[in-house]
This record gives structure tokens, sequence and C-alpha cells, in this order.
């Protein structure tokens, strides 16, 4: 083990899962979560399930929409993609999370 | 996008069970497909099952947060909103008070309004299929209403094939003794399936049989629950016992149920027997109605009566042109006065909550400028702008429910305290109650205003630029907001301006009829009417001596000058019109007839023009006499060239004592007086021919007696003298002349006040409104003042300059105003007295009284921004 996982960083799994439909278009739930671990190659410690919490509230914000499809086990799924206005957020978020990781940086290198 | 997202939580909340089912479904096909890549990755199928579960987590704590991110939160954040509100409210406990104040007014108002328009106009009547009742009339003329003949009744209830039921109605008196004081009983004689025009059966007993109505039938009678309950206490042997009435017992064989017919101003109902003089086609004097066939419609009905009138012509030669005419019952119920006063009432207090509602959203509004910095920092903490606005929103709700609450708490204080006055001009059908119907109208209105209050004002405070607010000093009111708050006060005074406009029309129009000329002297005079039961005055000789006996006894009571007996009061209408004939002349004269005695003229102080009046010499036996009013006399002279009508013989039919028929009698003019007024106040002068009682006896009479002192101090006496005559005669209600005439402008007076009264009201919340705005600007223009006066500005100036603004938000509602008082003209006009609904002196006042009103709101915060300490204003800016 040369790292140990960290917890996904407060306030970031809605960027996480937007910018993951962003680059993939749609997708279900489980490929969402697979897909977040897979860009993270194993650093983030993700409970898959509460990716589900996010991705209603994000439904409800009007960021993402739903549409029915079968799955790779032949289910009926939601598959999840982002909206106008999910793109725009995205790029909100974006931007301040650079923002705040700039700063912090910014804090860090005056430090040392 | 805001609403979008409100939307869906909302949903969310309905449909909580299929999302758990979907959510389901999206678990099991995630930890299948997990399984599988797991299983595709080299494990076992037991530890791919353990691998999967392990990696998605608890899975019910999962579920838990779902739920609360779709619905939970929604609820939540409104009951934390509402709590806020509520803290807000109670932290401003002025602000409070004076918004749940005017919006309780507008919605109290409103909602004791509605109960009115709900129970008289919206409310199918109180009766099985109300849609087939109906009232049968001829008709003179399109649109005109006549009572029929009793063969023409017997011919139309012979309709089986159109009414299911058909009964006459007339209004009867009678006398009754309880405990030894005699009593007055209002009734209705009827046919015997009179209730089955109502489909009413009695809640105990029987209603009439068919053959009750017939010669030789039993007494029988049917009471109201009202009187079982008042005069039996409720007796439950009640069917055993017996009501006298005018002394002859009648078997009590039913008793109505409770409800719409207590209402009614008839007590009892005993079945019309026609009388062998009655079955003619002489006298027009049946009401009828009736019920239709199942499946019939008025329009049918009304095409079958038109043609069995067709079938009639021969018999009904006299009456050429006379038409039979179907109506529906609830609309002779509900006269046009009575609806438009109606319609005019509620436009009125729907007007005061509108301008309630906008002086409240202008409060909000005003409130809302010192909260824009707390609504910033609250968005850039990360509240979104739906949030806000639901925050702002639920603010209003507060307000709004707890107007409601004490809206309808005042509403029905206002019925109960009113609702009996107003109940005298209702319909006996409609009953006024705070029901089901009229909360959910309240409710109604609750949600209307926290629209109207809340919508503008939350979102004018939530959107905009707010991260600039955070750095705003206090003076700075943004130009739109200040717009928006004038033009609100705009729209106030406009509306006020139109319903004042309509207090003063309908004012002027009241002050117009109060000073009508009567024709006769209303002061000093005091009357009571009576009627003689046919047991103790059985001939017109027995009648006629009653009224010499008790006019001789009221003259011998002190204090009295004059005393007479009639049959109509002055204002009260005169009996029935009849063709006066003048021989060798075809065409007839239709006058009113009006039986009065001797001293008639002189207690009303009609003066005699020409000839003689009514003099007691006129009895029965003597030459039959008359006396014409001048229209009379010069519809005479232009249909027949009378010169001088004194000592002319026309003939005319006089109605009979009692059953006692009609008869043609030639009689002679003796006499002209000067008009009086018989139509009322408002009615034309009609032609009227006067009769003397002693030769046309008639039962139901009015005492009417000129006073020397204040004529209630005469009360006592009077009923003492008629005692003295008759100890069993029960009296009606007494009246001074001039309460009768108040009573008559009754149908004016009513809309009238309650209009007057809601247009102060809403003239005193638009000055409400424009104080608020101009307090509020000269407090946030004082930096402004400041520096203007600091560079020489005079307060006079600064005062005239608040003024001025005030003056201009007045001008143009005043316009406003009157543009839609024009619109709303025609709705006036019918209960309008010799008044223009357009009249300038009116709407003129009206502009003035605004004009004025608004000054005095203008005028203190004027005086404010003049006492602006210059030098303590920059000091204060630094």
């Amino acid at each position: 083990m040369s790292e140990s996982k960290t917890d996904v960083p407060y306030g970031t799994l809605d960027l996480l899962i937007l910018k993951t439909l962003d680059s993939m278009g749609p997708l279900h739930g489980y490929r969402i979560a697979r897909r977040i671990e897979q860009v993270a190659q194993n650093l983030l410690r993700l409970n898959q399930g509460s990716i589900y919490p996010a991705l209603i509230r994000l439904e409800e914000q009007g960021w993402i929409r739903t549409q029915w499809g079968v799955s790779e086990t032949k289910r009926k799924v939601k598959f999840y993609s982002l909206t106008r206005a999910g793109a725009k957020q995205l790029d909100i978020e974006v931007r301040n999370w650079e923002r705040a990781t700039a700063l912090v940086a910014r804090f860090l290198e005056a430090g040392s | 996008m805001k609403l979008r997202f409100a939307a869906a939580r909302l949903a969310a909340l309905f449909r909580k069970p299929r999302l758990d089912r979907e959510l389901d479904g999206e678990i099991l096909a995630h930890i299948e497909m997990a399984e599988r890549d797991a299983i595709a990755a080299g494990l076992s199928p037991e530890e791919a099952r353990r691998e999967a579960r392990r990696e998605f987590g608890g899975i019910e704590q999962m579920k838990e947060e779902h739920r609360e991110q779709r619905s939970v939160r929604w609820v939540e954040n409104l009951w934390r909103d509402v709590r806020y509100g509520l803290a807000s409210l109670a932290r401003d406990p002025g602000f409070a008070a004076i918004t749940v104040g005017l919006l309780a007014l507008g919605m109290g108002a409103n909602t004791a309004m509605f109960s009115i328009v709900d129970a008289v106009l919206l409310k199918p009547l109180p009766f099985p299929e109300p849609e087939r009742m109906v009232r049968v009339v001829e008709t003179p003329a399109p649109g005109e209403r006549n009572p029929t003949t009793t063969f023409t009744f017997l011919d139309w209830k012979r309709q089986r094939d159109i009414f299911a039921a058909l009964s006459v109605e007339s209004m009867t008196k009678a006398a009754v003794e309880t405990g030894g004081t005699p009593a007055r009983l209002t009734g209705k004689l009827v046919s015997a399936d009179y209730f089955d025009v109502f489909a009413v059966k009695p809640a105990a007993g029987r209603a009439f049989a068919g053959g009750e109505d017939q010669p030789g039938a039993p007494m029988v009678v049917v009471i109201s629950h009202a009187l079982w309950q008042s005069m039996f206490g409720g007796d439950p042997g009640i069917l055993n016992r017996e009501l006298r009435l005018d002394g002859v017992p009648h078997k009590i064989i039913g008793v109505l149920p409770a409800g719409a017919f207590d209402r009614d101003e008839a007590v009892f109902w005993k079945p019309q027997i026609f009388t062998a003089e009655q079955m003619n086609r002489g006298p027009h004097i049946w009401d009828v109605i009736g019920r239709l066939r199942a499946g019939m419609t008025i329009g049918q009905a009304q095409a079958k009566m038109n043609l069995l009138r067709a079938n009639m012509s021969e018999v009904l030669a006299n009456f050429k042109d006379w038409g039979f005419g179907v109506e529906p019952f609830g609309k002779i119920l509900v006269g046009d006065q009575l609806r438009q006063s109606i319609y005019l009432t509620f436009g009125a207090v729907l007007t005061v909550l509108l301008i309630a509602c906008a002086n409240v959203a202008n409060l909000v509004l005003a409130k809302g400028v010192t909260r824009r910095k707390e609504m910033a920092l609250r968005a850039s903490l990360g509240a979104s702008r739906g949030r806000l606005i639901a925050q702002l929103l639920a603010e209003n709700l507060v307000l709004c429910v707890l107007g409601g609450i004490a809206g309808v708490g005042l509403a029905y204080i206002v019925l109960r305290a009113a609702g009996p006055l107003v109940a005298e001009s209702l319909p006996f059908t409609s009953e006024l109650a705070l029901d089901g119907r009229v909360l959910g109208f309240g409710a109604f209105v609750v949600m209307a205003a926290l629209i109207l209050t809340g919508l503008l004002p939350s979102l004018q405070t939530s959107f905009g630029k707010l991260s600039s607010a955070l750095n705003q000093t206090s003076r700075g009111a943004s130009g739109s907001r200040a717009a928006l708050r004038r033009s609100i006060v705009i729209a106030e005074v406009a509306a006020s301006v139109v319903l004042i406009s309509g207090a003063a029309l309908l004012f002027k129009s009241l002050e117009k009829l109060q000073r009508v000329d009567a024709g006769v002297r209303i002061d000093h005079v005091i009357t009571v009417s009576a009627d003689l039961p046919m047991t103790a005055y059985p001939t017109p000789e027995s009648a006629a001596r009653f009224y010499d006996a008790v006019v001789q006894r009221l003259r011998a009571v002190p204090g009295v000058e004059q005393a007479t007996v009639t049959q109509r009061l002055p204002l009260e209408g005169a009996a029935w019109g009849e063709y006066v004939h003048v021989p060798g002349v075809s065409e007839p004269l239709l006058v009113r007839v009006k039986m009065i005695d001797a001293g008639y003229f002189d207690t009303f102080g009609i003066p005699v023009k020409l000839g003689r009046g009514i003099q007691a010499r006129d009895r029965t036996g003597a030459p039959p006499v008359m006396v014409i009013n001048e229209r009379a006399a010069q519809d005479l002279a232009g249909k027949f060239n009378f010169v001088n009508p004194v000592g002319r013989l026309v003939g005319i039919d006089l109605t009979g004592y009692g059953p006692i028929p009609e008869t043609y009698r030639d009689v002679q003019i003796v006499g002209m007086i000067r008009n009086e007024r018989t139509a009322g106040l408002n009615g034309p002068i009609q032609p009227v021919v006067y009769v003397p009682f002693a030769q046309v006896p008639q039962q139901n009479i009015n005492l009417a007696v000129r006073t020397q002192i204040d004529p209630l101090a005469l009360v006592a006496g009077i009923r003492e003298a008629v005692r003295q005559v008759d100890p069993h005669l029960p009296l009606g209600v007494v009246m001074t002349m001039e309460q009768v005439k108040q009573r008559s402008m009754l149908w004016a007076k009513q809309p009238t006040w309650v209009v007057v009264a809601f247009a102060a009201i809403a003239a005193l919340m638009a000055a409400l409104g424009l104080y608020g705005v101009l307090a509020n600007t000269v407090t946030q223009q004082r930096r402004e003042i400041g520096i203007r006066m600091a560079l020489g500005a005079r307060p006079g100036d600064v005062v005239s300059q608040t003024l001025r603004s005030a003056f201009g938000m007045l001008v143009l509602g005043m316009a406003a105003g009157l543009g839609g008082a024009f619109a709303v003209s025609r709705a006036l006009k019918s209960l309008l007295f010799e008044v223009s609904a357009l009249d300038p002196i009116a709407l003129g006042a009206a502009c003035v009284a605004m004009a004025l009103i608004g000054l005095v709101a203008a005028w203190v915060p004027a005086r404010r921004a003049a006492g602006v300490d210059p030098m303590g204003v920059l000091r204060e800016e630094g």
C-alpha cells in the first residue's frame, strides 16, 4: 500500500458526477460510480450507494435528467445525462474549485 | 428553473411509493452489475456478492438519505420559514398588527359578503330538483307579470302533461289568542298540492290531501317548525291539538321540517277554498307557483303554455294581447334590484380587499429594503434564489393566514350582528351561514392575497444584484422598487376613487330620494295595521261600524289632532288597478283604487283642489262617490275631454268585502285632490281614485293618527283606544310615518351605506399607502434633503416638493379612477334615482375628497422632511 485511500472531499461528489456525465454522456448509476473510481485509480474511498442521493439532488436542481434504458444485465435502469443548466453549473463549480485550490496552493507555497 | 425545482419537490411528495420502487430497482441492478464485474475479475460468486455489497455501502442508510433529499427537506424548509416568519413578525409587532389588520378587514368583509352571494345567488334552492320549480303568470306585455283568474288557474292545473303540481299562493293574516293577549299570525292560503311544488314533506303529520281545498272540506292547517316551537312549546302531541284562527278552530295536520320555511314570513298554511263567487274569469288575483313534470324544461313548458293560450283565445277575448308565462321560481324570488345591490356590494368589498392587499404588498416591499442585506448575505452563504423566494413567501403566508383567521372571525361577528337585518331583504330560501363553502372561499381569498401581497415583493427583494446590496449604504433605494411602490399607491388611489365615486353617486341619489315630496305630511303621524277577522266582522256594515268607532276613540286620545282609517298608507302602494268606464266611450282608463275614510286627507295634509273630499255622509246606502287625484283628472281630461271632472258619473268595478265578489257601480266624482306618492318615492305618479271606506269596506286596514306631540309618546294611548273598541283585535307593528318612509327607501339605503362605508375604508387605506411611500422616500432621501437645505433650500420648499410628489400620484390615481368609474357606471345605473351615473358634481366631489385625504396623509412626512437637520445628516454620512 503506497498511499491510503481518502474520502470524497466534502461537497465535491456533485462536481465529480457532473464532470463524469459531461465527458462520458448518459450513464446509469453503477457506471457513474465505476467511472469515478476508475479515474481516481483507487485513491478514493467511495460508498457507491452514496451517489444515488446525490443523483436525485442533482435531478431536482434541474442539472441532470433521467431516461429509462436497459443495463448490461438486461434490467430496466435509469440513465442520467447532463442538462444545459447542468453544463453551466459544472463550469461554475469547476471555476470555484480551481479558485479554491489555487488559493490553498498559494498559502502552502507562501508557508514553505 | 426555480419553479421546476419546487415543483419537483412537491411532486416527489406525492410520488413517494413509485420513487421508492424505482430506487429499489436501481440498487438491485447496481449490485447485480457489480457482482458480474467482480466475477469477471476472477472472484467466486460468493466473494463477488460480498464485495459488491461492501462497495455499495449501507443500503438502508442510503435510502433514507435519498428520501430526505426528495421530500423531507421541502416540508422542513417550509416549517422553518413559517417559524422564521412568525419570529420576524413578533420582532415588529406594529407591522404585524397593521398588515394582519388590513388583511383581516378585507378578507372578513369578503367572506361575510360571499356568504350572502352564495346563499342568494349561487346555492340552488334548498328543495329537491329546484330547476323544476316555476312561477306561472299572465303576461300583459313581454317582461311584465300579472296574477291570473280562478278559471284560468284551473285551466292551467288541468295541464297534467306540463305540471306535476300547481298551486295558488296568497298571504293572509289571522288573529290568535295566546295567554289572553291577541296576536296576529301571517299565513298563506294555498292549494292542496302546495307542498308538492316544493317537494317538502311535513316532519310530523301529513300535508294537505287532494280534496281539502274543495268546498265543504274540514278546516285544517299545517304549521311551521318555528310556530310549533314558539306557540306550542314543541309539544309532541301537536297533531291532536288545534289552532284557533280568527276564533275558528283548525285541526293541525302537519308540522313542517325546520329550515327554509322558518325564514318565510308565513307560519301557517291553510287550503284556499274557492267560493262560488270566485269561480269566474273576473279579478286577476292569483299568484301561481308550480313544479314541472320530471324531464320537462322551462322552454318546453313555455311552448306548451303558448299553445294552450292560443287555444283559449276565445274565452280570453277581453285580454287578447296577454300571454301566459313560465319563469324559474328563483328568478322572481331574487329581484333584479336585490341582485344588483349584491353585485355592487360584492364589487365594493372586493375592491377594498385589493386595496388592502396592495397596502400590505407595499409595506412588505418597504420592509424588503431593510432586508436586502440579509437576503444578500443568505445568498452568498449558498441559499438559492428559490429558497429566498420561498422564505419570503412563507413569511407572507403567515401574514395572510393570520389575516384570514382574524377575517373569518370578523365575518362571523358581522354575520351574527347584521345577519338578521340583511335577511329581511333576502328571499326566505337563502340561509346565511359560515359553512364549508364560505370557508373554502375564505381559503381561496387567503391564497389570492398571498399571491397579491407576496409574489411581487419577494421577486423584487430576491432579484437584482444581491451582491451589490452588501456594499450599499441604507440610503440606496433601487429605482425600480420606488417606481413599483408608487405604482401600487397610484392603483390604490384609482380603486378608491372608483369606490368613492360610486358612494358619492349613491349618496346623492339617496339624498334626492329623501327630498322627494311625498305629497303628504310625514312628521307627527303614527300608524298601525290590523286585520278584521271574518268571524268578528262578518258583514261590510260591521266593519264600517268598527271604522267609525275606532276613529272616534282615537280622536278622543289627548294629543291626537286627527285620525283616519285607510286601506294603504302613503308610499305603500294603492291596491289594485281597475278600469274607469265613461258612459258612451268604449275605451276605459286604468287607475289605482284606494279606500279611505273622511279623515284621510286631513290627517296626511293633502289639500282638496276641486269639489270636496270624502265626508262622513258618504256611508253605506248613500250615493257612491269618489275623489280623484290631479293625475287621474289629467288622464280623464286627455282621454275623455273632461274639462271639469267634478260631478261626472263614471263606472268602475269595486271589490267586495271578504268573499263577496266585486260589483260594477256608477260612481260620482265629487272632488279632486293634490297628488300623493302612492308608488314609493321613486315611483311614478299614478292616477288614483279614492273611494269611501264605509262604502267599500275591507278587512286589512291601517290606522293613522296625526299628533300634536311626539308621536311615539302616544303608542300606548292608541293601543288602549283600539282595545276599548275591540279587546280581541291584534295590532301589527306601530310605526311612525317617518319610519314608513325610511322603510320604503330600504332598497336604496342598504347598498348606499355599505358602499359609503367601504369607500371610506378604501380611502383611508389608500391614504395609509401614500403615507407609507412618502415616509419611506423621505427617510431614504434624508441626505439629499440635508444637502439641499445646506445649500439654501427653505423648509417650505422641502414640504412643497414632498406634497408635489404626493399630488402627482394622486392625480394619476384619480385619472385612472375616473376611467374606472366610467367603466362601472352602467352597473350603478339601475340603483340611481334621478342622478346620472356620470354626474359631474358627485365625481368631482369624489376626487376632491380623495385629494384632501391624500394631502393630509402626505403632510406628516412632508413636515418631517422639512425638519431634517442638514448638519446632522452630513455629519452622519461622514
